[in-house]
């Protein structure tokens, strides 16, 4: 069975937050739609091999952050999901954009440079 | 939680030569649990003692609830223990070998067996003796887990195995997970093999443990870190909790031990004002490597 997302695991960096990435941006993306399947802990952790216990986590944070939606009987489902009011990730977000700025600029990056970037990812 | 395996001051001498020393961990219940360290280190002897093959010299070490020196069948039902050097009847085809061990296992389920045969693509009428290395790690997989054993013991799985061989294995060893109640010891100095797989490690080097701790506190601790100095070199002043300090030129390397996020990213910008400084986090391997080079340099004492 294949996953219906793309990772590229990078050693070193914690594999839950890896993937907990990758399916947040497949479900923004659309490539994960509302209602669709999403594979069971034992699935995510043969085809990833990695931690089952890991892969447990990774669907408690999906469920917990509203990407996912726990079906009895069926297994977990992809939610139809609502952008989400925390103003601690908001504060968080904000940070990391003070830092990319004064990271492209001591690169020598311009304003539509790094604008361009972030268009490129956005899609 | 509950532990599986319990190894208390655990020594194991062979005539003159202490193979382990002293060493103590936990594999906790429903975790799986990677003894990690260079060939040599003692992680065979250790396992080999943990499956009641050795005697330990002194100490102990607690299988399942019972002494290691009193494992009986009742234990041995529900361990599965796979090791590189496996013996194996090579006179029996891959049918025969798991149809004599059937009958040892009342928990023994045929779909499993079946599935797991299926998915290794293992040809159940081929005599044991002409299989390749890797089928035959593969068939001694099957009958370790066509039982649904509550502990997984393997001891170098990998070792000598070409890639895709290794990555079956790893998809046969995860047939059980997400099932509770489901442990595995692996020793292996494969490390990117291992660093997905595990929730706890522990290194052993020259048969005594060096650290034993959750993957997230360990990779959450450990940053290699890289100062670029504007202007002259810095004043040297490391933490203790830095080792493997290098300077060239303007640049000075070394690894935290003690990350802690961003209190420790202020403590780092104050300590080198006006410097670039780049903190990178590090692989299992990289970990590794560091801890062993820095014990080599240092004598033998543990890093904490």
């Amino acid at each position: 069975m294949r996953l219906p997302f793309s990772v590229d695991i990078r050693p070193g960096r914690p594999l839950h937050d890896q993937v907990v990435f990758a399916v947040t941006k497949a479900v923004v993306t659309g490539q994960l739609a509302a209602g669709d399947a999403f594979p069971s802990v034992r699935a995510l952790s043969q085809e990833l091999r990695i931690n089952p216990n890991t892969a447990q986590k990774i669907v408690g944070t999906l469920i917990e952050r509203g990407l996912l939606e726990p079906r009895p009987g069926i297994g977990t489902v992809v939610a139809a999901w609502q952008p989400a009011a925390n103003p601690a990730r908001r504060a968080s977000l904000a940070s990391q954009i003070d830092r990319l700025a004064v990271e492209a600029r001591q690169l020598g990056m311009t304003l539509s440079d790094l604008l361009d970037a972030i268009r490129r990812a956005w899609k | 939680m509950d532990t599986v395996i319990d190894v208390t001051d655990l020594t194991c001498r062979y005539q003159q030569v202490e193979a382990v020393t002293g060493i103590s961990f936990t594999v906790a219940e429903g975790t799986v649990f990677a003894l990690l360290g260079p060939n040599g280190a003692g992680k065979t002897t250790t396992i080999r003692a943990l499956m009641n093959i050795i005697r330990p010299s002194s100490g102990e070490a607690r299988v399942l609830g019972v002494d290691s020196r009193r494992l009986g069948r009742s234990e041995l039902e529900a361990i599965g223990y796979v090791s590189e050097n496996q013996q194996m009847p090579r006179w029996m085809t891959l049918a025969d070998l798991l149809a004599y061990c059937r009958p040892f296992y009342p928990t023994w389920d045929d779909t499993l067996c079946r599935k797991l045969v299926d998915d290794f693509r293992l040809p159940l009428d081929q005599k044991i003796g002409r299989m390749s290395r890797g089928m035959r790690v593969k068939a001694a997989l099957v009958s370790a887990l066509a039982y649904r054993p509550l502990l997984l013991v393997l001891d170098e799985p990998f070792s000598g195995l070409d890639p895709v061989v290794r990555d079956d294995l790893i998809h046969g060893m995860l047939e059980r997970a997400g099932e509770e109640r489901w442990s595995v010891l692996i020793s292996s100095h494969d490390l990117e093999e291992v660093e997905r797989l595990v929730d706890a490690v522990a290194f052993l080097d020259s048969g005594r443990i060096v650290l034993s701790e959750p993957m997230t506190t360990l990779q959450g601790r450990f940053r290699q870190v890289e100062v670029t100095e504007s202007g002259p070199g810095p004043a040297l002043g490391l933490e203790e909790s830095w080792i493997g300090a290098t300077q060239t030129g303007r640049v000075l390397r070394f690894i935290d031990t003690a990350y802690s996020g961003p209190a420790s990213d202020d403590r780092m910008a104050a300590k080198f004002s006006g410097a670039r400084i780049e903190v990178q986090p590090m692989s299992l391997r990289q970990i590794f490597i560091a801890l062993v080079r820095h014990r080599r340099g240092q004598g033998q004492e543990s890093v904490q």
